[in-house]
């Protein structure tokens, strides 16, 4: 499987004892069993076979793979800025998508009500303690939470797919002002590619998720 | 298209449960012709759609969603000439003129994945003439953020109303392209690349109004072919 989160690099990294068993601990999780276990990247993993025609319960079992994409970005932005040294251009995306993450998290808990899941635990390693780090796995994260919401978009009732459109958009221009930054092709695909909810559980387990 | 095999790949992979292919006749039922004809005619301005189609959908897309793809269409017809020009021009330099070129390409693959998808039922496209924002760089970025903005709120306002799995499947994976171009322009012109939490989306109307308040549309776009010109010496 490629990884959807690209590698941290020793460079990036600083030591290289940590590299390589970083490097081993996620080719390890990668593997499907072992991910199906953990309680909130399970039942992501599971979400695929459980979909069929969209309506209001489905919506909110949705809402529950959306609501750890907004979690993962929430705990991810807050530790790069304490930890990652960002400065500069970098410092002000991050505290913008902050600013942003936050409150998608706050109005999908508001949609779910009682029913919003617990908060997991993360750890982003070395990809929220240097600046390139964190910038590579910041436009890895935003790519998944764009296609994870795609991948949604014909399961939602048309209501819940009206409001979910106009947060997919605001990841997306995160992805592509993070990749602007540092001089890349903002843009670089003619359209979206959707992944499952499989996918984007298998996405933030790479990045940290680690429940 | 070519440098983009990918598009073609993606919107069939998208039709692998035939609903591209499926037919319509439930929208063909609800949506009386006549009232394809009002929502054509009823809006102003430049956007204006040419005639409602008649007889069968393209590749079986429903009423709706023909009419909602060439409504999109227009967009993509508008962005797409303005990058073209724009790169022809030459006027453009450094991460900028980069920019324009690949965003640019982009759009011309949108356009050719919608004619594709409407076939005989897409509009052509209308005469452009766009006031000289072509010409320089700075008038260019302040357009292209101004069309990129205008393409998210516009696809966002449609894409719940879209019948087939297939044609949304596709309109999302759009829908977020534009958003990223959008980010991608007002980084190069120097303003925010995401002002908000939540993107709003813009009605038709909305749309149809900026759009003919700029007059870079010159000529409105024509369903169906004109009659040859009479000879006139």
């Amino acid at each position: 499987m490629r990884p959807l989160v690209p590698e941290v690099t020793q460079h990036e990294q600083g030591s290289p004892g940590n590299a390589i068993s970083r490097r081993a601990v996620l080719g390890t999780a990668a593997c499907v069993g072992t991910l199906a276990a953990l309680p909130f990247v399970g039942r992501l993993f599971r979400l695929d076979d459980a979909l069929g025609s969209p309506s209001k319960a489905q919506d909110a079992r949705i809402l529950q793979l959306v609501l750890q994409l907004e979690y993962t970005q929430v705990a991810f932005y807050e530790q790069a800025l304490k930890q990652a040294g960002l400065q500069g251009d970098l410092r002000a995306f991050a505290q913008a998508a902050l600013a942003h993450e936050r409150e998608h998290l706050a109005a999908i808990q508001k949609a779910l009500g009682a029913k919003a899941g617990a908060k997991p635990a993360f750890d982003f390693g070395p990809r929220t303690k240097s600046a390139e780090a964190f910038r590579r796995a910041a436009i890895a994260l935003e790519d998944i939470a764009v296609a994870g919401y795609n991948g949604q978009a014909t399961n939602l009732t048309k209501a819940t797919l009206a409001a979910a459109a106009e947060i997919v958009s605001v990841e997306a221009r995160h992805a592509a002002w993070v990749r602007a930054i540092a001089g890349e092709v903002a843009a670089p695909d003619p359209v979206d590619k959707p992944i499952t909810a499989q996918e984007a559980a298998r996405g933030l387990h790479e990045i940290g998720m680690r429940a | 298209m070519d440098g983009f095999p990918n598009f073609d790949e993606f919107l069939m992979t998208l039709d692998r449960d035939g609903a591209i292919a499926e037919t319509s006749s439930r929208a063909e039922a609800t949506l009386s012709r006549r009232r394809l004809l009002g929502l054509s005619l009823g809006a102003s301005g430049a956007l204006v759609l040419g005639k409602a189609a008649t007889g069968r959908a393209a590749a079986g897309l429903s009423a709706v969603d023909v009419d909602i793809l060439n409504y999109a269409l227009v967009l993509e017809y508008l962005q797409a000439s303005f990058y073209t020009e724009a790169e022809r021009r030459g006027a453009l330099t450094g991460l900028t003129a980069r920019a324009a070129k690949v965003v640019g390409a982009t759009e011309r693959a949108h356009v050719e994945a919608f004619r594709k998808l409407l076939k005989s039922q897409a509009v052509k496209r209308p005469t452009f003439d766009f006031q000289g924002t072509t010409e320089q760089q700075q008038p260019f970025l302040k357009t292209a953020v101004a069309f990129e903005d205008l393409a998210v709120a516009a696809y966002k306002g449609q894409a719940p109303k879209l019948q087939s799995n297939a044609v949304l499947a596709a309109a999302v994976g759009i829908h977020s392209v534009e958003a990223r171009h959008a980010a991608w322009m007002r980084k190069l012109f120097g303003i925010t690349p995401a002002v908000n939490a939540f993107d709003q989306p813009a009605s038709r109307a909305k749309i149809n109004k900026i759009v003919a308040s700029t007059h870079f549309v010159v000529s409105k776009p024509q369903l169906k072919r004109r009659k040859k010109p009479n000879f006139t010496g």
